[in-house]
């Protein structure tokens, strides 16, 4: 079976990137894990050898980013769509915990769980036309686990007025709000992305890990109990009746017999 | 002076939602006893009407070309306890709005005063026309916006809260969307009335519990929920303002106040 995420180590830059173009990098479980373990190497990698990993590029293969949780593999499983978020959650907590700056690569979409992992980066980085944003109410589901990342990076009222309005809003709107750091010409993506890259990692490494490591301090970042909260919170959400007769509707199958 | 009705409210229809407009024309929406009693009807209305599972959205709006002027300073000045009183019942409907089973949208023209501006910042979500303008300029009454401090710390950030709390300033609808106490500007009045529509139907379209799990996961995570580390200060916030209220330098103040602009306090 082939890999749902790839990582590579370059002149002091790690690259982990989403590998399931065919269905826009929609967030299966397995592909979570991966991500998971990728994040895990990049860890290992800097602790034992900083030098080589100064900066972290979270991109996606293919015309989109992330499409956010791929619901219909798991149609009809609430149990398996928790799991997803459980896994989800500590997977943001573990990207934030990376000692070096990370940067999101954002290019067509970064919908829900993508946006998620858009928004926990240090940068995100897309362009006009990009589609990101939060549309989990739309679908009855409970956006949680990514609230208490985007209050931190938009702040707590802009983050409770989008998360409860839901859909979708362009890359342009998406810098005007502060859901990301820079919008570029969506030809320029790549390169606008390795300058950037290329400017941190020339940058003091220790200065920039101990700003990070206070930044995550102060802003509440490693509050790992608030994390495993709204995994909890949104798998009780999903599993109910209301998102899996949206979900279904949405995704085209039959939601699942209840016995209650 | 007053009008017939100060606060009108429509029954839930099938978008779901309450709504309540401030309609005392005559004193820009400002908060007098009469007012804040229709409001605290409207919104044990819509606690009823969300514990029964009938509603999803409270909006908030106005007529007239003020939002609300802030507390009705003839009442405030007439009486010392008055001022006090208003704290109080102002803190308690920031607190249930904030409590509210259900989404609370404010739609705001022209001023958003003091109190008015602290039951916006009390809203999940807040639309606003250009002509809105939103602060607390009660330094000037020798009295604290305290008891907005906690939901406006949440929605405006710890610099933001300092410049509208303590500066005094009133802000315009694009400062305050900056500030994220507003969370769309539009155009003018009239668009603001459509996109009151667009924003109830939008809701309406969402999961119902989605929605209610989500508002009150957000009051826990930023804190304004009742036991959070911002909203548990309500109660406290309250008090100190009443304390302030109930003091000598917002007692003159208030009296210098208003007989500049009006001559000697109404009896």
């Amino acid at each position: 079976m082939t890999a749902c995420v790839r990582t590579s180590f370059d002149g002091g830059v790690a690259r982990i990137e989403l590998a399931r173009p065919e269905v826009r990098n929609a967030i299966s479980l397995v592909m979570i894990g991966e991500l998971r373990a990728a994040i895990g190497a990049v860890a290992e990698r800097a602790a034992s050898s900083p030098e080589s990993v100064r900066v972290t590029i979270l991109q996606g293969e293919g015309s989109v980013f992330c499409a956010g949780m791929d619901l219909k593999a798991v149609a009809n499983d609430p149990v398996a769509m928790g799991q997803m978020l459980r896994d989800l959650s500590r997977a943001l907590l573990e990207l934030r915990r990376l000692p070096m700056p990370t940067i999101a690569r954002v290019q067509g979409a970064a919908v829900g769980g993508g946006c998620g992992l858009a928004v926990v980066c240090d940068f995100a980085v897309t362009h006009a036309e990009a589609k990101l944003g939060y549309p989990e109410v739309d679908l009855g589901v409970c956006p949680a686990v990514v609230a208490p990342w985007l209050m931190r990076r938009i702040g707590a009222g802009p983050a409770r007025a989008m998360l409860l309005m839901g859909g979708t809003i362009t890359g342009r709107e998406a810098l005007a709000r502060g859901l990301v750091t820079h919008c570029v010409e969506a030809a320029e993506l790549p390169a606008q992305v390795a300058s950037l890259a290329a400017s941190l990692a020339s940058g003091g490494r220790l200065a920039l890990e101990c700003t990070k490591r206070l930044l995550n301090e102060l802003d509440g970042s490693l509050d790992e109990r608030i994390a495993d909260e709204a995994a909890e919170l949104s798998a009780r959400v999903i599993a109910g009746t209301e998102a899996q007769a949206r979900i279904s509707a949405r995704i085209g199958s039959k939601p699942p017999a209840r016995s209650h | 002076m007053t009008d017939p009705a100060p606060l009108r409210w429509t029954d839930p229809g099938p978008d779901r939602s309450l709504i309540l407009t401030l309609a005392s024309n005559s004193t820009r929406n400002a908060l007098s006893k009469e007012l804040f009693a229709a409001l605290e009807v409207g919104v044990s209305q819509a606690e009823a009407a969300a514990r029964e599972d009938r509603i999803d959205a409270v909006l908030l709006r106005a007529e007239g070309r003020a939002f609300c002027a802030g507390f009705d300073l003839a009442e405030s000045a007439a009486e010392g306890r008055t001022l006090v009183e208003f704290v109080e019942r102002l803190s308690a409907l920031v607190r249930r709005l904030r409590d509210l089973d259900a989404i609370v949208v404010a739609s705001v023209q022209g001023p958003a005063l003091a109190g008015g501006c602290a039951l916006v910042a009390a809203a999940d979500i807040v639309i606003a026309s250009m002509s809105a303008t939103f602060g607390y300029p009660v330094h000037r009454i020798g009295v604290s916006p305290a008891v907005s401090l906690p939901t406006l710390l949440a929605s405006a950030g710890i610099g933001g809260a300092r410049l509208l709390a303590l500066g005094g300033e009133m802000v315009t609808a694009e400062r305050a969307l900056a500030l994220g106490i507003v969370h769309r500007v539009v155009p003018d009045e009239h668009t603001l009335r459509v996109e009151e529509v667009a924003t109830l139907a939008g809701l309406a379209a969402k999961g119902r519990v989605a929605l209610r799990e989500t508002k009150r996961w957000l009051n826990r995570v930023d804190g304004t929920s009742r036991h959070g580390a911002l909203g548990s200060r309500s109660d406290e916030a309250a008090r100190a303002t009443a304390d302030l209220c109930a003091g000598e330098e917002a007692r003159s103040m208030l009296a210098a106040v208003w007989a500049a602009r009006h001559g000697a306090p109404r009896a």
